[in-house]
């Protein structure tokens, strides 16, 4: 207890702000330039089926990036993102989809969109607009709510989100494919995309709000206790995270062409929420290392399951194969590591801990 | 908890707590006829106690008097079914929790409660951004580093906070509430589980942090010995109700005192 002996620490006040702004732009640099890199190469060299691969999974980590902001600072289990993910879609093919198509498409549509045809950039921002709006509506209900309760919650705004689509034929097209929609955005697009996403997701979490929603998660009761109104902060990661989401959606649409509502439900709900929790949900980069361990590993199971021949031996088809390894995977990762794979830390405090660990090492010896 | 709040709409007018008081001196935390009943029980009934500026009083009393009712009646966790709390002259009733800490009520818990995953420095942020933010008229307010030496924790700012010995928690945890830059500072048995070398060093924290940020302190502690160190005048509470105040050597050999601390105080049915 001679704590106080070393009690000389850095007096500098003025420059507290300044060296926290500098430690989060670090850490989303280092996000940054890794997934533009990785996006990059796989554009410059992989074959089209890869970079079609690449673009699919960078979709799927701005979808994880947006389940951070909400899910990893309030530590509240979201599955309602699909939903939020299908509205971007859905509005992005509603205000992009040419009149010719939309002829074949909606013909009946509502609110005379059948004859709306605005550029896909407009459509993309007004679909993220409104997808954002519809995130600050449930977000204000969402907020009162805790725990389980909460959790609850997103599960129906995703089942009421897909009934809409499903049920409400003449603006969404119902079960049917919606298809037609301008394929405007490309692979680059995509990672640019992505990279903003992260830095976003990055900056938040290390802002002084971001801090603060953290410490809230902990425990509510001590943050109210210190002034940290909960509720407001977890509505602002609520809307952020809808709106990063409901972008991934509206990418998604503009890279497919084609749109359906069932590819937005539980599947891809659970897909990324697995990705989510594999990755370290607290931890931006483990966003990142989540995405791309699952679609590596489903990938790989993907080809076995087909059959394949090693050493002359054939085997047979194993349909189902990648929903059980789905299974095993998220298992065996939160036997062995509770906190997902990165543990809520983020790539230049791993780097750190390294440095660390490989230093002392090198001291011992 | 839920409260009875039979009596929601409560009769307490803004910043003037009945009875010809004088103007309210600053950072002072004034607490006029409260009381708040769960069902029939009274928890606290009918109190009365002004801590001046920059004062250290001690609250004590049996288990179930109402400490951590009065605690959380000031905190704004509760409403008070009658009465009055004021802090530096401006009314705590009806203001949430996180309004009351805005309002300069600083605290730590009687089990740590500490923010998992954050570090120390990190911990005191969260108090200092709602001070920086939102904080007007209070103590001045200490940058994080400079609170963190003065606590003796500035070595260990990057450090996870659970992840320190249980005597340099409960020292975040006052340093945390001290960033807040309170007018009062609210000590919930800040001595529990101590080693009596550390609450020796306790003690001596508790006065320098007086002097050096301009606050007063509420101690509510079950240790009597370390009451009789710390406090400048002590408050007891028995039944809801003040016993009696005054400085710790009177109150201890107060036969009152010692009588429902070791008598027949639990025998007693509260009616």
């Amino acid at each position: 207890m001679n704590t106080i002996s070393v009690a000389e620490g850095r007096r500098s006040p003025g420059l507290v702000l300044d060296a926290r702004l500098a430690g989060n732009a670090r850490g989303a640099l280092y996000l940054a330039v890794i997934a533009a890199a990785v996006g990059l190469l796989i554009m410059a060299f992989g074959s089209p089926f890869i970079v079609r691969l690449m673009a699919t999974a960078y979709i799927n980590l701005i979808v994880v990036v947006g389940l951070q902001i909400f899910m990893g600072n309030a530590n509240v289990v979201n599955i309602g993102h699909a939903g939020f993910m299908a509205l971007g879609a859905y509005f992005v093919a509603i205000f992009a989809t040419p009149v010719m198509m939309k002829a074949v498409v909606i013909p009946n549509a509502p609110f005379g969109m059948s004859g709306v045809e605005v550029g896909a950039l407009w459509a993309f921002l007004i679909s993220v607009a409104m997808t954002t709006l519809i995130g600050l509506i449930s977000g204000l209900v969402l907020v009162r709510l805790a725990g389980i309760a909460a959790t609850i919650l997103t599960i129906s705004i995703l089942v009421i989100v897909q009934g809409v689509l499903v049920t409400w034929t003449d603006l969404f097209r119902g079960a049917q494919a919606f298809f037609g929609i301008p394929k405007a955005v490309g692979p680059g697009l995509i990672i640019l995309a992505t990279v903003a996403a992260l830095v976003i997701a990055r900056m938040f979490k290390g802002s002084r709000a971001g801090v603060q929603l953290r410490a809230s998660a902990t425990d509510p009761l001590a943050a109210e206790a210190m002034g940290v109104d909960v509720k407001r902060l977890r509505l602002v990661a609520w809307v952020l995270g809808s709106a990063v989401v409901g972008c991934a959606g509206a990418l998604y649409a503009l890279y497919a062409g084609t749109i359906n509502a069932r590819a937005f439900y539980f599947h891809t709900a659970f897909l990324t929420l697995a990705m989510s929790i594999v990755g370290g949900m607290r931890s931006v980069t483990g966003a990142m290392v989540g995405v791309a361990l699952l679609t590596v590993l489903l990938e790989l199971i993907r080809i076995v399951e087909g059959g394949i021949t090693v050493f002359g031996i054939e085997f047979p088809d194993m349909l189902g194969l990648s929903g059980l390894m789905l299974g095993v995977i998220i298992v065996t990762v939160m036997c062995f590591r509770p906190d997902g794979f990165m543990g809520g830390h983020e790539i230049e405090e791993a780097i750190a801990a390294l440095r660390k660990r490989f230093g002392r090492g090198k001291d011992e010896s | 908890m839920t409260a009875m709040a039979l009596e929601a709409d409560l009769g307490v007018d803004e910043g003037a707590p009945k009875g010809p008081l004088p103007a309210a001196p600053a950072r002072c935390l004034d607490i006029v006829d409260l009381s708040k009943r769960f069902g029939g029980v009274y928890a606290v009934r009918g109190v009365t106690l002004r801590c001046g500026a920059g004062e250290i009083l001690g609250l004590i009393g049996p288990n179930g008097a109402g400490k951590s009712t009065l605690i959380n009646l000031i905190t704004g966790t509760l409403r008070p079914d009658t009465g009055a709390v004021t802090m530096d002259g401006r009314s705590l009733v009806g203001l949430t929790v996180p309004q009351c800490a805005r309002a300069g009520v600083g605290r730590t818990f009687q089990n740590i409660r500490l923010f998992a995953h954050l570090t120390v420095r990190q911990n005191v942020e969260v108090a200092h951004t709602t001070a920086s933010r939102h904080r007007v008229g209070g103590p001045e307010l200490h940058s994080i580093d400079d609170l963190l030496s003065r606590m003796g924790l500035a070595a260990l700012a990057e450090r996870m906070a659970t992840t320190l010995p249980y005597g340099l928690q409960r020292r975040l945890e006052i340093a945390r509430a001290l960033a807040l830059a309170p007018s009062y500072l609210l000590l919930d048995e800040p001595a529990a589980g101590m080693n009596d070398t550390e609450s020796e060093q306790l003690v001596d924290l508790i006065q320098k942090i007086r002097d050096d940020f301009g606050c007063g302190v509420l101690v509510i502690e079950h240790d009597l010995r370390f009451i009789r160190r710390v406090c400048e005048r002590v408050a007891v509470l028995h039944m809801g109700e003040i016993l009696t105040i005054g400085g710790p050597e009177d109150v201890l050999n107060d036969p009152r005192v010692i009588d429902v601390y070791i008598g027949g105080g639990d025998e007693e049915e509260p009616t």
